[in-house]
């Protein structure tokens, strides 16, 4: 089975500070593959070059095959991206942005308005797809850009924090449409720091931690036999258990 | 309480400049500013002395007013540059409301600019003042004036600072800073048509009612001095007092309601209809999009606002009783007009800002990236053509003959076409981010400045130096040229995307960061 997703030496630096050092990410076709790790391990920078919104400094980006910096007709098309933070057409209808998207893609008018329609119904967006998205809550925000994100039906979907701020109703249908998605044999590829919802969702889980891979696999033998946040915790490093200091928190009467 | 605030300001101000060049520059330049005002302001108001009185009176009227109707509407429109200005971050801290209230009063005196209007203001004791009672009532007189300044200025932005945080607000807010940029014209415009009597008497008249404006009380219980400038002062005070009191109110209540911004209730927008007579695919779906934002995005609105009302501007100033008649008098307002819309495409990705990702996730080559820009371009001249020609048509009109709108309309159309192709190309080299801010007129992200100064000025420069060949003859007489403006714009426009897509689509990422700046 080949990879869907490979990169190998990865590097970006901002300034003096190294963000992505080296990062061998692997996922395997049709997986459903968590990337977690830490504030600042590096998830986001490593998911912009995966896309081709971020130029990496050093190392190779392959989707299906295909190199992403040197071939980006073979890989545009295929993939499927919703950033991190909610950066969508604020002055566009929520279905006027969908419509935006497959036209951009030269999906034809009427094929793309079918999956609209649908995709706003599936999210629960058909009362407000007339509003602007400038009005959206964060869960209607990250609703409309998966909704976008799966209009052109790509092989590879990559997703920076969807469940970020998302209420438990949303969260379910994202969740619902995914596991559909990943069931017909596409790969989904989504940063996260909850541990719990990678646990429930992913058979594929990748950590980072400080711009480095430090462990990579099938969920079980990531986690072997512990729960998956006591094997981050341990893969990561605890920094500090907070017992010293704070005598003074609490209600105790002493 | 008070030095606690005071303190908490200077930390901001010094924490905001903490390690970003750029701004300790403009930090710099500001105070320098600032005292340069504040020393020029006292001596110039202090030479007021040598008018006679009743004119000296008059001058310090209508600057004290001045200075108030500044301090109320400068704050306004660069809301957001200053954290203490916003009561709702310190709600959940357990102050009364008589201690925010002279907290933050303190706070707002302390900086380069309260402190430079307080050192002007106190030129007005020594520019007005006549003997000791003067003198002394002056000291109290400015205190008070600076505090009504401060007071003002806090009670309507406090009163404000809910609905300046919601969209509608701003986007409302943003359209009034046009409308407020438009009277600074006027007296300009009056001047420039030869106004009926001297300024002098203006000046008088204008006087004559603001004496009982508050600062006008202010100025004249200076220059009085007696005991009718006690009463005016008693009479200052309790305005100060009043409007204290207001803001107390606008503050409680500020501290207290939900904040607006989160409040869900804004309206659908209508399906467009528009699509229907657009080409279908990548062309078709920028071409809608650019119209859509062109109406709904106010930083839009405002270009091609400011488009027409500066040509309106120069089109009736250059027609005075010392201008000229002529055809070439219709052909360069049409000209300008259409370099001023232009220049709105010099960043055209700025507008998208950081859903740029959207497009740049999906062109695969150069030629999606020409694509788009050339819906960019044809979504503005869908809408400058029609607006070229009305323009041209009014210039022909004023400039004496309508007929003249036959060589003016299609040589605005050729400089349009030429700014768009010279704007293409600015656009990918010189890209810079639109801060989202209520300020529409500020022109970049912090530390972009340059880069923004840059692409407008090579815009207008390289427009001007390519449309050179097209417009000078037409200028000069050769009427016939205008024929050639249109197909010589389309060819430039064309060769601009051209360059511009090809250097662009390599550069993609780094468009996509620079466009996408925190501001």
């Amino acid at each position: 089975m080949a990879d869907a997703v490979r990169t190998q030496g990865l590097f970006k630096r901002f300034g003096g500070q190294v963000a992505v050092g080296g990062v061998d990410l692997v996922v395997p076709k049709g997986s459903f593959a968590g990337l977690v790790g830490p504030n600042g391990a590096g998830k986001t920078t490593t998911l912009s070059m995966i896309t081709g919104l971020l130029r990496p400094d050093g190392g190779l980006v392959e989707i299906d095959g295909h190199n992403v910096w040197a071939d980006p007709v073979g890989v545009k098309a295929d993939i499927g991206v919703l950033p991190e933070g909610l950066r969508l057409f604020e002055r566009l209808s929520g279905r006027e942005l969908l419509l935006y998207n497959g036209q951009l893609r030269g999906i034809p008018l009427d094929e793309v308005r079918r999956r609209a329609d649908e995709l706003l119904r599936i999210m629960d967006l058909v009362d407000s797809q007339d509003k602007l998205v400038v009005d959206y809550s964060t869960g209607m925000r990250k609703k409309a850009g998966l909704a976008a994100a799966l209009l052109h039906n790509p092989r590879v979907l990559f997703l920076d924090e969807p469940f970020e701020g998302v209420d438990p109703v949303s969260a379910n249908t994202l969740v619902e449409v995914l596991r559909r998605y990943t069931a017909s044999g596409s790969t989904v590829v989504f940063s996260s720091h909850v541990m719990d919802l990678v646990e429930r969702l992913c058979d594929w889980v990748s950590v980072m931690n400080r711009g480095q891979i430090v462990a990579q696999g099938p969920i079980d033998s990531v986690r072997r036999g512990r729960t998956l946040n006591e094997a981050f915790l341990d893969l990561v490093g605890v920094r500090g258990t907070g017992e010293e200091g704070l005598s003074w928190l609490g209600s105790s009467t002493s | 309480m008070v030095t606690l605030f005071v303190r908490l300001k200077l930390r901001l101000v010094r924490g905001g400049l903490r390690g970003d060049t750029i701004r300790q520059i403009g930090f710099g330049v500001s105070v320098a500013l600032a005292v340069l005002a504040a020393v020029s302001g006292f001596l110039l108001f202090s030479l007021i002395r040598l008018a006679p009185d009743d004119v000296a009176l008059n001058l310090g009227i209508a600057a004290f007013t001045l200075l108030t109707v500044g301090w109320i509407v400068v704050p306004l429109l660069a809301f957001g540059l200053d954290e203490t200005l916003d009561p709702a971050r310190l709600a959940l801290f357990p102050l009364t409301t008589r201690q925010l209230t002279t907290g933050l009063f303190a706070a707002s005196a302390a900086g380069p600019w309260p402190l430079a209007s307080l050192a002007a203001l106190a030129g007005g004791v020594a520019g007005l003042a006549r003997g000791p009672g003067g003198v002394l009532l002056g000291v109290v007189a400015v205190a008070l004036e600076f505090a009504l300044c401060l007071v003002a200025s806090r009670a309507i932005t406090t009163a404000l600072s809910g609905a300046l945080r919601s969209r509608r607000g701003r986007d409302l807010l943003a359209v009034a800073a046009v409308a407020v940029l438009l009277l600074f014209q006027l007296p300009n415009l009056l001047l420039n048509r030869g106004l009926p009597g001297d300024p002098a008497r203006m000046l008088e008249g204008a006087a004559a009612v603001l004496r009982w404006t508050p600062p006008g009380l202010a100025a004249h219980a200076i220059a009085d001095g007696g005991l009718i400038g006690v009463a005016e002062l008693i009479a200052l005070g309790m305005v100060v007092v009043v409007v204290a009191w207001l803001w107390i109110v606008a503050l409680q209540r500020a501290l207290v309601r939900p904040d607006s911004s989160t409040a869900a209730g804004a309206g659908s927008v209508r399906r467009s209809w528009s699509g229907r007579f657009l080409p279908g695919g990548m062309l078709g779906a920028v071409v809608a999009k650019e119209l859509k934002y062109a109406r709904r995005e106010p930083r839009g609105r405002i270009t091609w606002f400011t488009a027409i009302v500066v040509t309106g501007v120069v089109m009736f100033s250059t027609r005075g009783p010392g201008g000229g008649e002529g055809a070439a008098f219709a052909v360069w307002p049409a000209c300008l007009a259409a370099l001023m819309v232009g220049l709105q495409a010099a960043n055209s990705f700025g507008i998208d800002g950081r859903s740029l990702w959207m497009n740049a996730v999906v062109f695969s080559g150069a030629r999606d990236l020409r694509t788009d820009l050339a819906g960019r371009h044809l979504a503005i001249a869908i809408i400058a053509v029609p607006l070229l020609t009305v323009v041209a048509l009014f210039a022909g009109l004023v400039a004496g003959s309508a007929v003249w709108a036959l060589a003016a309309a299609p040589t605005a159309w050729g400089v349009l076409g030429v700014s768009l192709g010279v704007g293409a190309v600015s656009s990918v080299i010189l890209p810079y981010t639109y801060p989202e801010r209520l300020n529409a007129f500020s022109g970049a992200a912090p530390g972009q400045g340059g880069q923004a100064f840059l692409a407008s000025f090579g815009t207008m420069f390289g427009t001007g130096l390519l449309a050179l060949p097209l417009v000078v003859p037409v200028l000069l007489g050769a009427y016939w040229l205008a024929v050639l403006a249109v197909p010589y714009g389309l060819l430039v426009a064309w060769a601009g995307r051209r360059l511009a897509s090809s250097i662009g689509f390599n550069r993609l990422p780094d468009l996509l960061a620079a466009v996408s700046r925190p501001t």
